[in-house]
């Protein structure tokens, strides 16, 4: 656990200037996605998808996180998070475009990595050794918020590999406690959730069985059946 | 019997068999299924069976009248359903003495059934994936990492499928992307973190195939029964491969 922490607070520690820049990028980017969604806005938003995961990947735990045991598997990972952005660019398989639906739920899990040094404040914690926006879990947040706000055609890929990602995340709140990552994983349910449920209601072609009904109903039991695993093993 | 009504009885029942072999139903139950089918109509029906084709002639009784014709076996997804029903077809046919339209119609009814929902298939495999895992001593956490480990790996393979790209590079990246995602556990230090990344590639070892092939080398049919054999053997090998590069990055640290 020490590690993990020493790691954070070095990373943080020199990388600060670059948190700031990635943040600012990506605040200005949502706000022009959101009042003027142009297409050059939305190609430069999934290029920054890009270059958060790779930061992530690179930086965070290849050059910060290297004392940390297969810190070589995140790394991995991560690049397969940029890779499927990058898949995206390439095919157009999201729009980035805004339905309406559930827009509200979007813009909360957008803000939420900013609670994230807030919480750890709370905590007593101080710089560099503490939780920040730039950290994996809340860059996943963010994208997932992305995902949420702008959800009118979804890049499955990043959001499959995030669900994946919120599953690590809700074993390391006790492992390296972290509790603020408990935020990703409250978070990420309820839009696994709305998610797939919307991709069942949007599914085409043939008739299918079951139906869409039962597909969803056990879509939902899945939900809360890892809720229900999270809350038996914290609680 | 005349010449038209035997190329009928040939015209459907080469349906029949590329549809049970399409679904991987194992070549003595096509063989005997047609040849009963046959019967019900009057009618004589020899198969030739391999991997990708299969020869069928039908004949009158009398032997006056035939119809050859060699057939393309189309990659229908498994199905058990087809199985079954496909098979109780051929009894219904014989036991009632059915018509050729009346069995056609039957036929068309069984084949034309709605398609399992893709997005049932994939958390039902997840959940299938994460019960092995259970089944091998995984704990909890390991179970969640192998659940959505393969979310990730069967929506790449179901992704590449729909785009048309070769099986056998579905399957390595498939077992990459999984295997990948379930070495995530060894980060955490989870005691069972090994059988998470071992289980996260079970959902595509080709069960069917093998089982298959076997049955088909003991009932005699040797050349299909190893032509399905080589082929699981394949996938195994590209399953193999997938998980080997992620043993290779993260086993060896070659990063």
């Amino acid at each position: 656990m020490e590690a993990f922490w020493n790691s954070i607070a070095e990373y943080n520690a020199q990388t600060w200037p670059w948190q700031l820049a990635f943040i600012a990028v990506a605040a200005l980017f949502t706000v022009l996605l959101w009042v003027r969604p142009m297409t050059w806005v939305k190609i430069a938003t999934k290029v920054l998808m890009v270059f958060e995961s790779l930061w992530i990947a690179f930086v965070y735990y290849m050059k910060f996180g290297e004392g940390r045991e297969y810190s070589s598997v995140m790394t991995i990972f991560w690049c397969l998070v940029a890779a499927a952005w990058i898949y995206d660019l390439v095919t157009h398989y999201s729009s980035f475009q805004k339905s309406g639906k559930y827009r509200p739920w979007g813009v909360i899990m957008i803000l939420l990595p900013l609670v994230y040094p807030v919480i750890s404040l709370l905590r007593g914690m101080s710089f560099p050794q503490m939780t920040t926006p730039m950290l994996p879990s809340a860059v996943a947040l963010y994208m997932l918020g992305m995902l949420m706000a702008f959800n009118r055609k979804v890049n499955f890929f990043a959001f499959i590999f995030i669900v994946h990602w919120a599953v690590i995340a809700i074993s390391k709140i006790v492992l390296f406690n972290i509790p603020e990552d408990s935020l990703l994983a409250f978070a990420c349910l309820p839009a696994m959730f709305i998610f797939f449920k919307e991709a069942v209601d949007n599914s085409t072609g043939d008739e299918s069985k079951p139906s869409k009904t039962a597909v969803k109903a056990l879509i939902l039991a899945v939900t809360v059946l890892i809720g229900a695993c999270m809350v038996i093993e914290y609680v | 019997m005349t010449q038209e009504y035997v190329n009928d009885i040939a015209d459907f029942i080469s349906r029949y068999i590329s549809h049970m072999l399409g679904a991987g139903v194992h070549t003595s139950r096509v063989v005997r299924n047609s040849k009963r089918i046959g019967e019900a109509l009057g009618a004589d029906v020899r198969i030739h069976t391999s991997q990708k084709t299969a020869t069928l002639t039908v004949c009158s009784k009398d032997g006056k009248t035939m119809n050859t014709r060699v057939l393309d076996i189309p990659g229908f997804p498994i199905s058990f359903e087809w199985n079954a029903d496909l098979s109780a077809l051929s009894w219904a046919a014989y036991d009632n003495e059915m018509s050729l339209d009346a069995i056609r119609h039957k036929f068309d009814e069984i084949v034309s059934k709605p398609k399992m929902n893709p997005w049932f298939v994939l958390f039902m495999v997840g959940l299938a994936n994460a019960s092995f895992c259970r089944l091998f001593g995984g704990d909890i956490w390991a179970m969640l990492v192998v659940f959505t480990s393969t979310l990730v790996g069967f929506f790449t393979r179901q992704h590449l499928t729909r785009r048309g790209v070769n099986h056998y590079i579905v399957f390595i990246v498939s077992a990459f992307v999984a295997s990948l995602c379930a070495s995530s556990a060894l980060s955490l230090g989870l005691e069972t973190a090994e059988i998470a990344l071992a289980t996260s590639v079970l959902y595509l070892v080709p069960g069917v195939p093998l089982i298959n092939g076997v049955i088909d080398i003991t009932d005699g049919h040797i050349q299909i029964g190893i032509s399905r054999i080589v082929n699981a053997l394949m996938l195994i090998i590209c399953i193999a491969i997938g998980m080997s590069a992620t043993l290779m990055l993260v086993k060896d640290s070659l990063l």
